[in-house]
Order: structure tokens, then sequence, then C-alpha cells
């Protein structure tokens, strides 16, 4: 066919859209509901009890906003990234805050280490970290698929990363109020390694949602 | 194209065609082969459609179409290179079949047309032939196995290699 009747035929089959809201809000929305849903789940819980000596600690809370400045961060830069016309740029604006994070954890086994001695007497199993992430951070990671659901012809791949990237640092973030895990690196292995999973797992899953989006035909 | 968001398609038709050569520009910068930047252009086009109600009028719109147009480029040429892992064109020359016998139709042709022409000689020029060309016999042996003299076995070699030649085209 040719490309002028093509668009022709487009034109033709108009229909008026309503406007998706900027990615901006897009974002604020998506992250008032993760607050809310991970408040939520902090109320049927209850707040941990050593919650308040461990809030006068800075390096805690400097772990704590920058888990939730990550979570954040991915979030708006996914919403970005879900339009055409947005700079790549803004796939970095989470850089920052999740290598504090993650600096700080580090920095955190090695205190460990020299407090409390060896390795291996702080590991354990944590189930419950790894439970909390993938049962809270999947839907999370859906519901912002499915804002975010336009990406698919654009940019899948970096949206489904931070996608993923938010709804996990911002339950990783929920997880540390009301859950009592003190060795920085139990919080290392079963934080980010249920991050990890989630974020594979939105990739996975989210892949094909995100294709079969794209090949919808709404003409 | 917040007009054609609002359902004008008059604006929709003359926003597309004024885009159309900017679009074309793109694909063509990406992908060298004409009819596949068209096609480009045609995958463009409906990515723009679908994603008409994600465009925001506050922003200038060259650089969202070019975006679009862009991505669809790169898919094309991605599809193209996997396509062209896949499959490689056939070539007049090339072998057709594996089986060594299959590749010599014309040989084959060609030795069947000799085998006619020299049935059709006379026996005794067949002998001739066979003694003298074939076996690379001398005269005097030739004729000593064939009982022919000299002088007709020379007269029937000759004459045989010229039939054969007339017969084959080689001599008109």
């Amino acid at each position: 066919m040719r490309t002028e009747d093509f668009i022709g035929q487009l034109a033709g089959g108009l229909r008026p859209v309503r406007r998706m809201a900027p990615p901006g809000r897009q974002a604020a929305l998506w992250l008032g509901l993760a607050a809310g849903a991970v408040g939520l789940a902090v109320l049927a819980h209850g707040l941990r009890h050593d919650l308040q000596e461990r809030m006068l600690m800075p390096q805690e809370v400097a772990q704590w906003v920058a888990s939730v400045l990550a979570g954040g961060g991915s979030a708006l830069a996914a919403a970005m990234l879900a339009r055409p016309d947005r700079s790549w740029r803004w796939a970095l604006l989470p850089v920052p805050a999740l290598l504090v994070w993650f600096v700080s954890l580090g920095w955190g086994c090695l205190a460990d280490l020299a407090r409390l001695g060896p390795m291996e007497g702080q590991l354990g199993t944590s189930w419950g970290c790894l439970r909390f992430i993938l049962a809270m951070g999947l839907p999370l990671a859906a519901a912002q698929f499915w804002l975010l659901r336009h990406a698919g012809p654009v940019r899948p791949g970096p949206v489904l990363l931070l996608g993923g990237l938010a709804s996990a640092a911002l339950c990783s973030a929920g997880l540390s109020l009301f859950h009592h895990l003190d060795a920085a690196v139990m919080i290392l292995l079963w934080h980010g390694g249920a991050m990890a999973l989630l974020v594979v797992a939105g990739w996975l899953l989210g892949r094909p949602f995100l294709a079969s989006r794209a090949g919808r035909d709404q003409a | 194209m917040a007009a054609a968001q609002a359902g004008d398609a008059a604006a929709y038709d003359r926003l597309l065609r004024a885009a159309l050569p900017l679009l074309r520009a793109v694909a063509r910068r990406r992908i060298i082969n004409a009819a596949e930047a068209e096609d480009a252009v045609q995958d463009a086009l409906l990515t723009i459609h679908r994603l008409r109600h994600s465009y925001e009028p506050a922003r200038p719109i060259r650089p969202w179409l070019v975006a679009i147009c862009e991505r669809r480029a790169i898919d094309r040429l991605r599809r193209q290179s996997r396509r062209g892992g896949r499959e490689s064109p056939i070539e007049d020359w090339h072998e057709t079949l594996a089986t060594p016998g299959a590749n010599q139709g014309e040989e084959r042709v060609a030795s069947a047309e000799l085998r006619a022409a020299v049935a059709e000689l006379s026996e005794a020029q067949r002998t001739a032939l066979g003694l003298a060309k074939l076996e690379g016999l001398s005269l005097a042996e030739a004729s000593a196995r064939s009982g022919m003299s000299v002088g007709a076995l020379k007269v029937a070699t000759h004459r045989a290699v010229k039939a054969l030649r007339r017969r084959l085209g080689a001599e008109d």
C-alpha cells in the first residue's frame, strides 16, 4: 500500500482519544499507590520495636532515605522513558541513590564484621524478606507496567527494568520499617536478592505484556 | 496533534502528510534499501497513531515523531539482520542438489549425444575408430587385430572422425 493512502486510512478512522497524564503525574500516582500499600502492610505488622533507636543512627537513616529515593527516582525515570521524546539520561536519575544505598549496606557489613565478628555468625535465612518483597513488589510492578503500557513500542527494556527496581526498592524500604533484621549482610543478601528476583521477574513477565500491547491494533 | 487527539481527522491528515518527508529522511538515514525504509515509515505512522494519546501538547512534536520513527527503523533493521542470519540467498551458479550426479545434467546430455553419434557410424568405421583412437594401437597392430588393410583403416578412421564432427556440430 502506498504510504500516502495509508495516511488517508489512518486519518479516516480517527477517533478522539483521552490525553494521557504527564509522566510526572503518572509517577506521583504510582508512588502514592505504593506508599499506601506499604503503609497498610506496616500497619498490619506494627512498627519494629527498635525503630526509634535506629532512626537516631545517621547511617541507618541515610540507608533508608537512599532506598526510598532510589524507588522514587526509578519510578519517575520509568515514566519519563516510557515517552518517546524524553532523553535516555532520565535512566541515570536513580543511580546515585542506588549507589549510596548499596555502598552503605556494604559498609554496614564491614562495620558488623568488626563489631560482631565473623560473617558466618550473622548469616541466617529470612524467607520472610523474600516473600514480602515479592508478594508486595509483583503487584506494584504490575501496576507500574499497566500505567506505562504505552512504552511497549518505544523503549520496553529500560522501562521494565526501572519499574521493577522502583517496586523492589520501595518494598525494601517499607520492610525495613517493621521487620527486625539487624545484620547488614542479611539485608544485603535478602533484600538485594529479592530485588534482583523481582527485577528479573518484572522483566520476564512484563516483556510479553508490553509486546502484546505494542501489537494490539487500536486503529 | 492536539486537534488530532480531539478527533479532528483533517488536521491529523495534514499533520501526517506534512511529517512524511521528515519521517522518510529519518528512515532513509538508517536503512539503505528504499522499500524497507518505506516499510519502516509505515510502521512509524502506525505507532504514532497508536501512541497519539501519549503526546503532550506542551512539548514540540518534531522530537516525538523522530524518536518513534528512529525506533521503528532500528526494529526493522534488527528483524532484517535476524532474518539474514537464518537465510542465505540461493545464487544461480551454486550447486542446487547435494547428490554429485544431480548437477551433471549437461555432461550427461553431451555423452548421450556422443554415443548416439558413434552408433550411427558404420561397423568398419566404429572398429577403426576404437582401435586407432581409443585403444591407441599403431596402424599395423590395428590391421592385424581387425583384419582390415592399413589403407582401409586410414580411410575408415578419417571418415569416422569427419562424420562425428559433422554430427556434433564442430564442422559445418
